[in-house]
């Protein structure tokens, strides 16, 4: 099924016009992109054909971490090592719980682990959030108060380095002090956090922690997963073309530029002239820059605009199976359709043949 | 279709043949002189060097380790330009493109992936297809995971269990063989250890590296795969480690077993500054165990990035970093470490280093069993190689290369008193048959009919390094894909595996260790045929029981 200016359309016809614009255009964005590992290659590929630019839906997040990560490095853990053997967890902000609601029943499971350092009871620290509850059945601290999640890290940090800092609020110092203290005494401290939540310069603080950490013990981060298989569809475009999202074509060599190739960003300023805008997962919405008309591959097509191209795409872990980005093996693996339907093209099928018309056309 | 190469000097070590001759290639494959037929394409190849397409059996090219890497280090390729040779056709791109495109220029038409994480199998198979032209495989690391190391403490380790579990986890990945990084070591990182060595225990488990590499080695063989087990072994990059290296050689029983970049292993304690060359008496050992195969890791100077499994020793490493910046992922099982680094001829350890690996290759008494590798990115780029197989081929290029290097490190390296010189046959050797050979792919590294049709024609030149960089011809399975140094045609290629069989009671024992342990069911990271899309991608090549 698919739409053209709100008319139903046959899929073939809207497929042609896509290839046209697309053609014809200057400088196309695949934005969005909530789709497998299969869709985003079949993106890159359009992309370094047309000359565009590549950006994720969830991009925000994706950029800081990539950007830490190239600056000074990183530090992770994987989803299974940090549920087994991690005898600290620091959980810093809403982010993580709002992305996951179950992630401390994953990461403290009733039953006991594999081997692990040391013998502390294991400990959850909730740093800065809105959720001053604790769960049950986990031995847990809040740490918070009045002061904002920056200041938090920093103080903590501060602290954890047996540094001198001023506070008014002798209760948070002393909690401060305190969860600093465990720190230095843990045999596996991990802190977790959405990057998306947090600034670069507080990613950075907390990074440092780690390396500070690690000269006497063990010590990790584990960074939420974007939405949308924004860490797959990333991943992608890194082993691709060795750079992340937000990279464009336009030049004889790949260039990335976390700001110059924001999608919004490109579409006020009137540099990309035509948007391909990629929706297809199963659960998730890619929210959608407004005012621009886009051709949209969408495996729920109510979502469209007036001056939409819509082509009808299957939903990847809905209709079919998916390689996308599974945060308990912290990496890519295969997640089965939840009721297979193949009267819908894949993502990937649709760029594949959008490819092939985009050629058939420059050879005529 | 039928294509002749005409007239070439044939170098095929595999059959001992070197001499002028014609190559036939018809349906992918090299055939035997047809009678009274007349070929649908002849390529003059007279004076040219023809050998089977090159084999690299040990270059770090995909999975989520090496894209750990790439996002460590985007500007690698530029880096590497101020120095050396970029990683083409972009300079901004080290991706899986360049990389097909890279090696097929050079002629090579297989690479073996040495690290496969069992969990992350899924992404190393997804990058390794998008690698243009050339047929690859993959080695899946085990070893420091809790399953093994929970059979071996509690003496399942000798019995058919753990015989099931490899099997099962080179099934599961589609692996071509089994890869073994500082056995226990990143185990023993994960509960604080700083050091580890072969018969030291890892923590809570009790069970020691030579244990765990013992136990490998039997199943492997048991299982009747033809690559022995690829082992990364204990002290990579220490002074003084040539004695582990070489404790873990004797300790080998006999049993087949590869010893990856050994040069990382050949170091003594010697000297004013404690580093001194261990290549004699590392390759003594190795000459005499035919046991053991080894491949070389040779140092090139300049920038490159360093990406291992082994933790431990990548943790110690993050100090030397340049540019100053390290990642560490403490996965499931080894984990990775990436620290760049850039090798100096400034340096007397480096300069040292880059000459022990020559001493290596140039002290081998059986080329057959020491092969060619710079365990890419580890040791130098791949792009360095023909650099290398120069200064291989040609010892007033050696000796050139040791003019600018600091006194002190000629001194004490044995290089400047070898005057061997490498062969084309020997350099196909280490190349071609014995990579071929050693990973069970019978049908390529050499040229007889019935080999699949991977042909790298060179055009002869005094500087091999202009010889080895840009082949004149190169056939991937028949069909015609570089011309003049430039890829022609982009195709893409196959991937081996073994599948060996394993009783089906694993499969049940392993979904209850995921589950209860990782919350995971293990079908979510089983490579199948549908990761790839093509579905002639996976050729399965035998086992012998």
């Amino acid at each position: 099924m698919a739409k053209a200016r709100g008319e139903e359309a046959e899929v073939d016809s809207a497929l042609e016009r896509a290839a046209e614009l697309l053609g014809r255009a200057r400088f196309p964005i695949f934005g969005g992109l909530f789709t497998d590992i299969a869709g985003a290659a079949a993106a890159l590929s359009l992309a370094e054909k047309l000359g565009g630019v590549v950006d994720h839906g969830a991009s925000t997040g994706l950029m800081r971490a990539c950007r830490v990560m190239r600056e000074t490095g990183a530090t992770p853990a994987s989803f299974g090592e940090v549920r087994n053997r991690a005898d600290t967890v620091v959980v810093i902000g809403n982010g993580p719980l709002t992305r996951d609601p179950g992630l401390v029943e994953k990461l403290f499971p009733a039953k006991p682990g594999l081997p692990r350092p040391g013998d502390n009871k294991r400990e959850l620290i909730l740093l800065g959030g809105d959720n001053t509850k604790t769960p049950k059945g986990v031995r847990a601290t809040v740490v918070g108060g009045k002061a904002a999640l920056p200041e938090l890290v920093a103080l903590l940090g501060a602290s954890l380095r047996e540094g001198r800092f001023d506070v008014r609020d002798k209760a948070l110092v002393a909690k401060i002090d305190e969860t600093a203290a465990r720190l230095r005494k843990s045999a596996f401290a991990v802190f977790v956090y959405d990057p998306a939540e947090l600034e670069e310069p507080v990613l950075h603080t907390v990074l440092e922690m780690v390396r500070h950490l690690v000269l006497t013990t063990r010590a990790a981060i584990l960074s939420m997963s974007a939405p949308g298989n924004g860490d797959g569809v990333n991943l992608c475009s890194t082993w691709t073309c060795g750079l992340p999202v937000r990279t464009s074509f336009a030049g004889a060599v790949p260039r990335h530029d976390a700001w110059a190739y924001a999608t919004d960003r490109l579409l006020k300023t009137g540099e990309a002239d035509a948007l391909v805008w990629i929706d297809a997962l199963a659960g998730e919405a890619a929210p959608r820059p407004k005012g621009t008309g886009a051709i949209v591959l969408s495996a729920n097509s109510t979502r469209a605009a007036k001056d939409d191209i819509v082509i009808e795409v299957a939903c990847a872990a809905g209709d079919h199976d998916a390689a996308l980005y599974l945060p308990p093996i912290s990496g890519i693996g295969m997640v089965k359709a939840a009721k297979a339907n193949k009267d819908k093209p894949t993502v990937a099928a649709v760029l594949t043949r959008i490819a092939e018309l985009v050629d058939e056309r420059r050879a005529a | 279709m039928l294509i002749e190469l005409r007239g070439g000097r044939i170098i095929d070590p595999a059959h001992n043949r070197d001499g002028v001759g014609d190559i036939f290639i018809e349906d992918g494959r090299i055939v035997a002189a047809p009678e009274g037929r007349t070929p649908d394409a002849v390529y003059d190849v007279t004076g040219k060097i023809v050998m089977a397409g090159a084999i690299d059996m040990h270059s770090h090219i995909a999975g989520s380790n090496v894209t750990l890497g790439r996002q460590l280090m985007p500007e690698l390729p530029a880096l590497a330009a101020e120095g050396g040779q970029p990683i083409v056709p972009s300079p901004a791109s080290w991706g899986a493109y360049a990389t097909g495109i890279r090696y097929a220029e050079m002629g090579y038409t297989t690479v073996i992936e040495p690290a496969m994480i069992p969990a992350h199998a899924i992404e190393a198979q997804v990058e390794l297809a998008a690698i243009p032209i050339i047929d690859v495989a993959g080695l899946v690391i085990l070893g420091n995971d809790d399953y093994t190391l929970e059979l071996l403490r509690d003496g399942r380790g000798g019995g058919d269990e753990l015989k099931d579990y490899v099997a099962w986890t080179l099934h599961h990945s589609k692996a071509i063989g089994l890869k073994v990084i500082n056995a226990g070591g990143s185990e023993a990182f994960k509960f604080n250890d700083r050091q580890f060595s072969l018969d030291d225990e890892v923590p809570d488990y009790g069970v020691s590296s030579r244990a765990i590499v013992e136990a490998m080695q039997n199943a492997v063989a048991g299982l009747g795969v033809p690559h022995p087990p690829h082992v990364h072994c204990n002290n990579l990059g220490i002074a003084g480690n040539v004695e582990t290296a070489v404790a873990t050689i004797e300790a080998t029983q006999g049993l087949p077993i590869h010893f990856a970049h050994i040069q990382f292993y050949g170091y003594g304690d010697g000297g004013d500054r404690g580093f001194s060359s261990g290549a004699p008496r590392l390759m003594e050992a190795v000459n005499q165990h035919k046991n053991a195969t080894v491949d070389v890791g040779q140092v090139m100077f300049g920038q490159t990035v360093t990406i291992s499994g082994d933790i431990l020793r990548q943790f110690d490493g993050r100090r030397a970093a340049s540019p100053k910046k390290w990642a560490l992922n403490q996965g499931d099982g080894n984990g990775t470490g990436v620290v760049p680094y850039h090798y100096k001829s400034k340096s007397f350890v480096n300069a040292l280093q880059w000459a022990i690996g020559l001493e290596i290759f140039l002290m081998a008494e059986d080329p057959w069993r020491v092969l060619f590798s710079t365990d890419h990115p580890n040791g130098a780029l791949f792009v360095r190689y023909p650099e290398i197989f120069h200064l291989l081929m040609d010892k007033d290029e050696r000796a050139r290369w040791l003019d600018d290097l600091p006194e002190a490190a000629r001194e004490v390296s044995n290089l400047a008193g070898i005057t061997r010189e490498l062969t084309l046959s020997e350099l196909a050797i280490i190349t071609r048959a014995a990579p071929a050979r050693l990973m069970g792919l019978t049908d390529r590294g050499h040229l007889a009919p019935g080999a699949i049709a991977d042909i790298a024609v060179y055009t002869e030149q005094k500087n091999k390094t202009k010889m080895f960089s840009a082949a004149h011809l190169v056939f991937k399975s028949g069909d015609l894909v570089v011309r003049n140094g430039k890829v022609v045609r982009v195709t893409y290629g196959r991937c081996y595996h073994v599948e060996p069989g394993f009783d089906a009671q694993i499969e049940k024992r392993v979904k209850t260790f995921y589950d209860r342990y990782y919350g995971v069911d293990p079908s979510w990271f089983g490579v199948t045929d549908a990761v790839t899309h093509r579905p002639d991608r996976f050729a399965t090549i035998p086992c012998s029981s």
